[in-house]
C-alpha cells in the first residue's frame, strides 16, 4: 500500500441489467442484454434502448422525488445510497465537511428540458415550470447527493461526454491525495434517453441501425458492429484513502490506484485514428499506479460498439499491451450510458477484481479480425487479475484511463 | 372552508405528494416544506386545473393554505366577472 493508494470501500449501481450492483453483475456476467424498441422514441429514425427496469422513483428515492429531481438525479440518489450504505460509513455521524461529491454527467436534465421547451412554445412563458433550472443543470446531481448525505466537502460535476464518469472517479482520487476530502463519493450519472438526444446521436449516424434485433444491435468488437445503443444509469463508489479505510476496518473492495487523462485535439467527435491520445492517457495512467504494460492483466474497454471506437481502441490497446490482457466490453449488456459509462465500467471493474472473473462481452459473436486482443465473449473467465484499466473516451476527444488494482 | 379551498388541498395531495392528514386551513406552505419554487409551481397547475387566472405573488410559502384559498378565490373571481 503507497501512500497515494486510494480505497474502494462502496459501490452502488443502477443499470439496464437491473437496481442495485448485484443485479448488474449478475446481468453482465450472464452477457443479458435488455435492449428492447422504446415507446418513448416511436417513429424515430433510431427507437431502441437500454433502460433501468421497473424503477419507481416515488418510490425508491422519495415521495416528491418527480416534483424535484430529473431522472439522472434519481439514479444516482439509488446508486449512491446503496455505495454509501456499502461502505459502512454513517452520514448521520461523518465530519461531513471532510466529505466530497465528484459525479460525472454529460447531458442533465434534458428530458425536462425537451417537455418545458415544449411547453413555452404550445402554451408560452407562464406555464414554464420554476422548478425548470434546478432540475436541469447537469451540477445539480452533486448538490442533490450532498444534500441527501451532509457531504459539505467540494461538490461539483465533471463533463467529458463518455469520460465523465471516469474523470470523476480519477479527480476524486486527487482530491484525496491532496486531503482535500477524506471521503469521496464518486460517480457519473445519465438519463439521455429522450427524443431530442436520441435523434441528434441517430443523425450523427453513431447509432446502431438494427433496429428489428435491438437485443443484439450492440455488438461491441464483432466484426458486424454498425453504432452504439444508448443507455442510461448510474454507477457510484465511495472512495477513500487505503490507510483510513483500513485504520477503520473497512472492507477494501479495490483500489484505484492510478488515472490519466488527455485531449485528442484532432476532431469533435471521431477518434484520432493514430490513437495517440487514448495511448497517452493509458501510460499516464500506469505510470500514476506505478505499474508497467506488461503488468496489465485486464481491460474493461470503452467498446462502444461504434466501428470507429472498437478500431482505434483495440489498435492502442494491442499497440500498448499486446495480447496477453483479457479485454471485455459491458457495453453489449447494459449499452452506453454516455456520462455514467466510465463509472458504471470502474465499479464494474472492481467486481471483476473481487470475483477474479471477467464477465464477457454480450453480443460478441465474430470477433473483427482487426480487433487483435483476448476479448472475452460468451461466459465468463476466471482468471487472476491483479491489476486491470477500465478505458473511457467521450466526444470531444476527452480521454480518461483508471488503472485499479486488487485489494 | 370554501371550495376553493378543497380544490387546493386535492392539488397538494395529487401533485405535490402531500399527505391529506397534514394540510389544514392554519397550516403554512412551510409547514408542507413547499418554498417559493413550488409556490409558482402550484398556482401554475391551479391556473391550469382550474382554469382560473391568478398573480404570481397570490402566495407566498408563510401563508396559511386558507389564506392563499381565499385570495386565488378573490382573484379568479375578478378574472371570470
Amino acid at each position: 500500500m503507497s501512500a497515494r493508494s486510494v480505497a474502494v470501500t462502496g459501490l452502488g449501481l443502477v443499470t439496464a441489467a437491473g437496481i442495485g450492483a448485484e443485479a448488474t453483475w449478475r446481468g453482465v456476467c450472464e452477457a443479458r442484454p435488455t435492449a428492447r424498441r422504446d415507446p418513448t422514441l416511436q417513429g424515430l429514425p433510431v427507437d431502441i434502448s437500454y433502460t433501468v427496469p421497473e424503477f419507481n422513483a416515488a418510490k425508491l428515492v422519495g415521495r416528491r422525488s418527480n416534483l424535484v429531481h430529473d431522472r439522472f438525479v434519481q439514479l444516482a440518489v439509488v446508486a449512491a445510497r446503496e455505495a454509501v450504505a456499502d461502505s459502512g460509513l454513517d452520514p448521520r455521524t461523518w465530519d461531513g465537511a471532510r466529505v466530497g461529491v465528484v459525479v460525472g454527467c454529460g447531458l442533465g436534465g434534458v428530458s425536462t428540458w425537451e417537455q418545458q421547451h415544449r411547453i413555452l412554445l404550445d402554451e408560452g412563458p407562464g406555464s414554464v415550470s420554476a422548478l425548470l433550472i434546478p432540475l436541469l443543470v447537469p451540477n445539480m446531481v452533486a448538490g442533490h447527493l450532498a444534500m441527501e448525505f451532509g457531504a459539505r466537502g467540494p461538490n461539483f460535476v465533471t463533463a467529458t461526454a463518455c469520460a465523465s464518469g471516469a474523470t470523476a472517479i480519477g479527480v476524486a482520487t486527487q482530491l484525496l491525495h491532496d486531503d482535500q476530502c477524506d471521503v469521496v463519493i464518486a460517480g457519473g450519472s445519465e438519463a439521455g434517453v429522450s427524443p431530442l438526444i436520441v435523434t441528434g446521436f441517430a443523425r450523427m449516424g453513431a447509432l446502431s441501425r438494427r433496429l428489428d434485433e435491438p437485443a443484439t444491435a450492440s455488438r461491441p468488437f464483432d466484426a458486424d458492429r454498425d453504432g452504439f445503443v444508448i443507455g442510461e444509469g448510474s454507477g457510484v463508489l465511495v472512495l477513500e484513502r487505503e490507510a483510513d479505510a483500513r485504520a477503520r476496518g473497512a472492507r477494501v473492495r479495490a483500489r484505484v490506484a492510478g488515472y490519466g487523462a488527455s485531449a485528442d485535439a484532432h476532431h469533435m467527435t471521431a477518434p484520432d485514428p493514430s490513437g495517440a491520445g487514448a495511448l497517452q492517457a493509458l501510460r499516464t495512467a500506469l505510470a500514476s499506479a506505478g505499474v508497467s504494460p506488461g503488468d496489465v492483466d485486464h481491460v474493461n474497454a470503452h467498446g462502444t460498439s461504434t466501428p470507429l471506437n472498437d478500431a482505434a481502441e483495440s489498435k492502442v490497446l494491442h499497440q500498448l499491451l499486446g495480447a496477453r490482457a483479457t479485454v471485455t466490453s459491458a457495453k453489449g449488456a447494459v449499452g452506453h450510458s454516455l456520462g455514467a459509462a466510465g463509472a458504471i465500467e470502474a465499479a464494474l471493474t472492481v467486481l471483476t477484481l473481487e470475483n477474479q472473473t471477467v464477465p464477457p462481452t454480450a453480443n460478441l459473436e465474430n470477433l473483427d479480425p482487426a480487433v487483435e486482443l483476448d476479448v472475452v465473449a460468451k461466459s465468463p473467465r476466471a482468471q487472476r487479475i491483479d491489476v486491470a484499466v477500465s478505458n473511457s473516451f467521450g466526444f470531444g476527444g476527452q480521454n480518461a484511463v483508471l488503472v485499479l488494482t486488487s485489494a | 372552508m370554501t371550495a376553493m379551498y378543497d380544490k387546493i388541498v386535492d392539488i397538494l395531495v395529487n401533485r405535490f405528494e402531500v399527505e391529506r392528514s397534514e394540510i389544514k386551513p392554519d397550516v403554512t406552505f412551510e409547514d408542507l416544506e413547499m418554498d417559493s419554487l413550488f409556490l409558482v409551481e402550484l398556482l401554475l397547475v391551479v391556473e391550469k386545473e382550474l382554469g382560473v387566472k391568478v398573480s404570481d405573488d397570490a402566495a407566498s410559502p408563510r401563508d396559511t393554505i386558507g389564506r392563499a384559498a381565499e385570495v386565488i378565490e378573490e382573484q379568479a373571481a375578478a378574472t371570470t366577472s
